[in-house]
């Protein structure tokens, strides 16, 4: 008799303490379940604390800057683990300074990208009729200017800094997620919820934040994940063609620009920043499957 | 027009001679034609009729939603403790909706927000309407989830973790938190099955004792207008035909279709007994027949039937009916 009273009372302690657990933890536990994604986490952070912490791996202007021309073109060896370039700088210490520049405006631009567009596009979705036709005929016409393009032209019209880097693929991907999350507010606002929240007499403003955005939020985040990727790779572009990060500083896109005259007979130069755009964009792209997938409670148990 | 009751103080919904249509690039659907309903305070009305009838579009009158912009509110009035619905602003809406009116909607699978705690939706209202903070809030929610037969401890959970009648028991304690004078019932239990919709009626019926509320209560199933109902009106393609108190529709018909739907219900005295369908199908709202819509299906049809719309005749204080059969006097001729 004891015995099963003890049994159903801490039965019960087992399932208050599995109700408890927040949502994040649930999030998470999904998360770690797609190995994928959990390798898609790791590689990622492996690359932003490499990021973090690059001047105390390679010192910045004595390997990645100082030319060293009896050292050129030297392959992979125990000094410089992956060689050093056409003027004697150190590769590996280049790749680890590139990948900051590559983070930061990568990041940035998009939050840049999503808070504009994701503005313009939910208003739009929302409301849809002549507000959702004026919005998006605009975001169309910038949508027809590749996006490359549209950065070079900012760029040159403003000159190439950071900023101006950030800002202008950041533009160059706004009509991208108007479109995105226009589309996602257009299911969710259809659905009886919507409607529910409505007829309690909750406002358009209650409505878009609490109600529908956060029912967006896949879709989203899939859409950041993969245009920080692309971000990254549009930044290496823009170098790669001498628009975007100048000569000295070291960003993977110059450095894939000033190896490919090496490429027949030292193929390494280019190899590395090359891997290091692919991994990087390999990752971002794994996570965010991962995290659409956990975040999307209907697809749980 | 021809309602011969007038405004009687106290009556929290008046509709008065409403007429709603939808309208496209190249035709128009009729949707609502010169609907008048009355509901007085405490009570409950039957809004019963097939799919695409009107139902859900009147009720959505209510709280002015008819999905704009090709919902239009052509003519009529809807008066809420004598205040026109449809001549507020916005802002007076939303002060209404959810406070005064409150609607438990069709489908408790899709009307609860999945990435929302149960909670917190209950609390939404409170939050807008009462204007306290979150917590007191969640703590009336909490109350509220007991209230409907939910252990509080839940409140945290996300609707996927329930079933579905305890989603709709989470639903009517969204639409119950405030306390609204007029609840508005769409469907509420054509999701679930049958030993849940019984336990829901249960609780609305209770709930609705308790808070004294009105009722409006949409259907197709006449089990469920037998339950809960003191008054019914039957729809027939956006036109209210019949109108009664439960025992004038149900032991005193009398219009063909009202006849006609108790004619397809089973009958467990009478097992051998076929089913009766009402022959044909629901007419094409866009182009509604001549004079009665029901003519083309209705076996009592007579040649005034195809020419002029009838209009409504009292047949007894509280019954009338929308029929050529009937002179104004209480003649059965069904």
């Amino acid at each position: 008799m004891e015995d099963t009273a003890k049994k159903i009372t801490t039965k019960k302690e087992f399932f208050k303490q599995y109700k408890k657990k927040s949502r994040l933890q649930e999030i998470w536990k999904m998360f770690l379940k797609n190995k994928l994604a959990v390798i898609g986490l790791i590689i990622f952070i492996i690359i932003v604390l490499v990021a973090i912490t690059a001047p105390l791996i390679a010192n910045y202007d004595n390997e990645a800057i100082k030319i060293n021309v009896p050292n050129r073109l030297k392959s992979p060896n125990s000094e410089h683990i992956l060689g050093t370039d056409e003027l004697g700088r150190d590769i590996f210490a280049r790749i680890v300074h590139g990948s900051r520049i590559s983070l930061i405006v990568g990041l940035s631009s998009v939050a840049v990208a999503l808070f504009i567009g994701g503005a313009f596009g939910a208003i739009a979705g929302f409301f849809g009729g002549t507000v959702d036709n004026i919005i998006m005929r605009c975001m169309d016409v910038f949508l027809c200017l590749p996006d490359v393009l549209l950065a070079l032209a900012i760029l040159a019209a403003f000159g190439t800094n950071l900023v101006n880097m950030t800002i202008a693929i950041g533009l160059s991907f706004t009509p991208k997620f108007s479109r995105v999350v226009r589309s996602a507010v257009m299911t969710v606002r259809g659905i009886e919820y919507v409607e529910a929240a409505r007829a309690i007499g909750a406002t358009n403003v209650q409505i878009i934040t609490k109600h529908i955005l956060i029912n967006c939020i896949g879709p989203i985040i899939v859409q950041v994940t993969l245009y920080v990727a692309s971000a990254i790779l549009t930044i290496s572009s823009l170098s790669f063609i001498g628009l975007g990060i100048q000569a000295p500083i070291p960003e993977w896109g110059n450095m894939l620009a000033s190896g490919r005259a090496f490429m027949r007979d030292h193929a390494y130069i280019v190899m590395a920043p090359g891997l290091a755009i692919f991994i990087t964009i390999l990752s971002l792209n794994l996570l965010g499957d991962g995290l659409r997938d956990a975040l999307d409670p209907r697809l749980k148990q | 027009m021809d309602i011969k009751k007038v405004n009687i103080e106290g009556n929290t919904l008046e509709i008065r001679n409403l007429v709603i249509e939808y309208v496209s690039d190249d035709e128009v659907v009729k949707a609502v034609n010169n609907v008048n309903i009355i509901i007085g305070s405490g009570k409950t009305l039957g809004l019963v009729g097939e799919t695409g009838a009107g139902k859900t579009t009147t009720a959505l009158s209510i709280l002015n939603l008819v999905p704009g912009p090709q919902g239009k509110i052509v003519s009529g009035e809807v008066l809420l403790e004598g205040k026109n619905v449809l001549t507020m602003s916005e802002h007076e809406l939303e002060e209404l909706r959810g406070d005064k009116v409150a609607m438990i909607f069709q489908d408790p699978m899709t009307s609860l927000n999945p990435v929302l705690t149960v909670g917190d939706q209950i609390a939404e209202g409170l939050e807008i309407h009462r204007k306290i903070s979150k917590k007191e809030a969640l703590k009336q929610a909490k109350e509220m989830l007991e209230l409907v037969g939910i252990p509080a401890d839940r409140a945290g959970e996300y609707p996927y973790q329930f079933s579905g009648g305890m989603k709709q028991r989470v639903v009517i304690a969204i639409a119950l938190a405030c306390s609204p004078d007029l609840l508005i019932a769409d469907e509420p239990t054509t999701a679930l099955d049958v030993t849940i919709q019984a336990q829901v009626l249960l609780l609305i019926n209770k709930l609705k004792k308790k808070y004294h509320m009105s009722m409006l209560m949409i259907t197709h199933d006449l089990g469920i207008v037998a339950e809960v109902c003191d008054e019914v009106s039957v729809v027939y393609a956006g036109h209210i035909i019949e109108h009664g108190t439960l025992e004038d529709i149900f032991d005193n018909l009398r219009h063909p279709y009202t006849k006609g739907l108790f004619d397809a219900l089973p009958n467990i005295e009478a097992r051998r007994s076929e089913l009766k369908p009402i022959k044909g199908l629901m007419p094409d709202p866009t182009n509604l027949p001549s004079g009665c819509p029901f003519h083309p299906r209705c076996d009592y049809v007579m040649d005034v039937c195809t020419k002029v719309l009838p209009e409504n005749k009292w047949l007894s204080d509280t019954h009338r009916v929308q029929c050529h059969l009937y002179k104004d006097t209480n003649n059965s001729m069904l």
